[in-house]
């Protein structure tokens, strides 16, 4: 842990206005770590740029960016929601 | 620069979709017989538990519960990279030349990604796992655990290529559809939803911003980046410990990424009688590459055993002189700089050139690549600071089990194809469009 993410654990671990997440361990505490800025800030940048340039740029077409977005969006939902449907199943026949 | 595809019409571009011959049903036999033997052992997985492989805990193996299935699922990855250095060749940098194999590359990936998952499947377990390990926890977990960075990442590329593969498929299944089977037509129409040729201009630029995104992510910061952090963050395993990882492992991939377009293109070149719309040339521009990323590769294991053996840490230097002192290692580095020298000769020599011997040395490649990182995980562990596991009994050995896996992967990626392959045109219309009329 960097010692500013400590000082701010330390800070709102003990503060009366901590992160309401009752149930996290204190390690887990802020909502903040070095994923926050390494993949939310950097790793997934140019996903950011692409999805941008899609709406910004030249030419554009409002049913192809959405249909873009949907692929994406729509992709990510049906490779997890079905591992989540297999789970589901899963505990339903052997568990 | 582009290859002549002069004499190629569209009748070649969807042979495999209107053919059907025992060549394929041979294909598919060998598909489902490597799926299969992987079923076989994977039920016995299931039935007893991880501890059928040794990789259970670190009671049994040596202390290494990371082994092959670590090691493929790290192979796998970096064989998906393909796809995405063809789009970007052809996209980004408007190397033509490599249009005829790009979406070949890019259905590679999607099943190189997939087998990926697969080894991480098997490996956590009971496979509901993977949800109930993953889900619940991300929100927190991937704020601080590089194995969050690692699904986070690896989720986006998959679905960023499938995305790319989505999209520029429907200005060939539109065009094609006329020769496509009709019994698919319901596929067909899901695929084209509200195609207008209007949307030609948008789309490639739109595909212009994907390849762009994933030059900059997959390579950089997946494969050079939030794969090797797995190990490299860790400084109690000396072998993995540095920020040499990050380059070393995305040297890896490359070189197994241009090994796996150059075996799929030649089988398909061979299968269908390609050699006009797949000539050559393409094959000789990517035996450049192979070679280029070769020499790569082996610079930068050079870096690490010289960094490692001349004055090292006592620990790193103890995994350095275990590494050299491994003949398997040595023998995945002569397959590597075989492929490199074979690969410059016929640059200079064209008359070298064979493009059975250029497939032999792709999965020279690839079996050397596989045992590099099968090692890089097992002596890692093998070889931790303060001995920690010197006490821990047994020796890694990859069991049946696990080598199954690959062979089953090996099927799955084959199946993937011949399926595939039947359903839409695996080589670009814009392969062969320079050279024919385009009926609009």
């Amino acid at each position: 842990m960097t010692p500013l993410a400590a000082s701010a654990v330390a800070a709102l671990a003990s503060g009366p206005a901590a992160v309401p997440l009752a149930s996290s361990p204190e390690y887990t505490l802020p909502f903040v770590g070095p994923g926050t800025y390494l993949i939310f800030g950097i790793v997934l940048l140019p996903v950011y740029a692409m999805v941008a340039a899609w709406f910004i740029g030249d030419p554009s077409d409002r049913f192809a960016n959405l249909l873009g977005l949907g692929y994406l969006a729509g992709l990510t939902t049906v490779l997890w929601g079905s591992l989540f449907v297999a789970t589901i199943i899963i505990g339903v026949v052997f568990f | 620069m582009s290859v002549d595809v002069t004499g190629v019409d569209r009748e070649t571009l969807v042979r495999p979709i209107q053919t059907f011959t025992k060549r394929y049903l041979a294909a598919l036999a060998v598909a489902f017989g490597l799926i299969g033997v992987w079923l076989f052992f994977y039920v016995q997985q299931l039935q007893h538990g991880l501890i059928v492989t040794n990789l259970a805990d670190w009671g049994s193996g040596g202390g290494v519960p990371w082994g092959l299935y670590i090691g493929a699922f790290i192979w796998w990855v970096g064989i998906a990279h393909g796809g995405i250095i063809l789009s970007a060749a052809v996209r980004l940098l408007g190397m033509d030349t490599y249009q005829p194999v790009a979406r070949l590359a890019e259905l590679l990936t999607i099943a190189a990604l997939t087998c990926a998952g697969v080894f991480i499947l098997i490996h956590v377990g009971r496979p509901d796992r993977l949800v109930t390990s993953v889900l619940p926890a991300w929100p927190t977990r991937v704020q601080w655990s590089p194995l969050m960075w690692d699904v986070t990442v690896i989720t986006a590329y998959f679905v960023l290529t499938a995305t790319y593969l989505a999209l520029t498929i429907r200005y060939d299944v539109h065009r094609l559809r006329d020769r496509l089977p009709n019994v698919l037509e319901p596929v067909y129409r899901v695929i084209t939803v509200g195609y207008t040729e209007k949307e030609d201009q948008v789309v490639e630029r739109m595909v212009w911003w994907i390849a762009f995104a994933i030059i900059i992510m997959a390579p950089l910061l997946l494969h050079g980046g939030v794969i090797p952090w797995l190990f490299s963050l860790l400084p109690s395993m000396a072998g993995w410990h540095g920020g040499v990882q990050g380059p070393s492992f995305l040297s890896i991939a490359l070189t197994s990424a241009v090994s796996g377009i150059i075996i799929i293109s030649a089988a398909f070149r061979y299968a269908y009688g390609w050699d006009e719309l797949i000539p050559d040339t393409v094959f000789q521009g990517l035996a450049k590459w192979l070679g280029f990323f070769s020499l790569i590769f082996l610079w930068l294991q050079l870096q690490q055993v010289i960094t490692g053996i001349f004055a090292a840490p006592t620990t790193l230097q103890h995994a350095t002189e275990v590494k050299i002192a491994t003949p398997l290692y040595w023998v995945a580095i002569g397959l590597v700089a075989l492929a490199m020298l074979y690969a410059f000769a016929t640059s200079l020599r064209p008359e070298l050139y064979d493009i059975r011997v250029l497939v032999g040395m792709s999965v020279a490649v690839l079996f050397g690549t596989l045992a590099e990182k099968v090692l890089f995980v097992v002596e890692g562990l093998q070889h931790a600071h303060f001995d920690l596991y010197a006490g821990v009994p047994g020796a890694y050995i990859p069991s049946p089990v696990e080598i199954s896996a690959v062979l089953g992967t090996v099927g799955i990626v084959v199946l993937f194809f011949l399926v595939v392959s039947k359903v839409i045109p695996v080589v670009e219309l814009h392969a062969i469009e320079d050279h024919e009329e385009v009926d609009a």
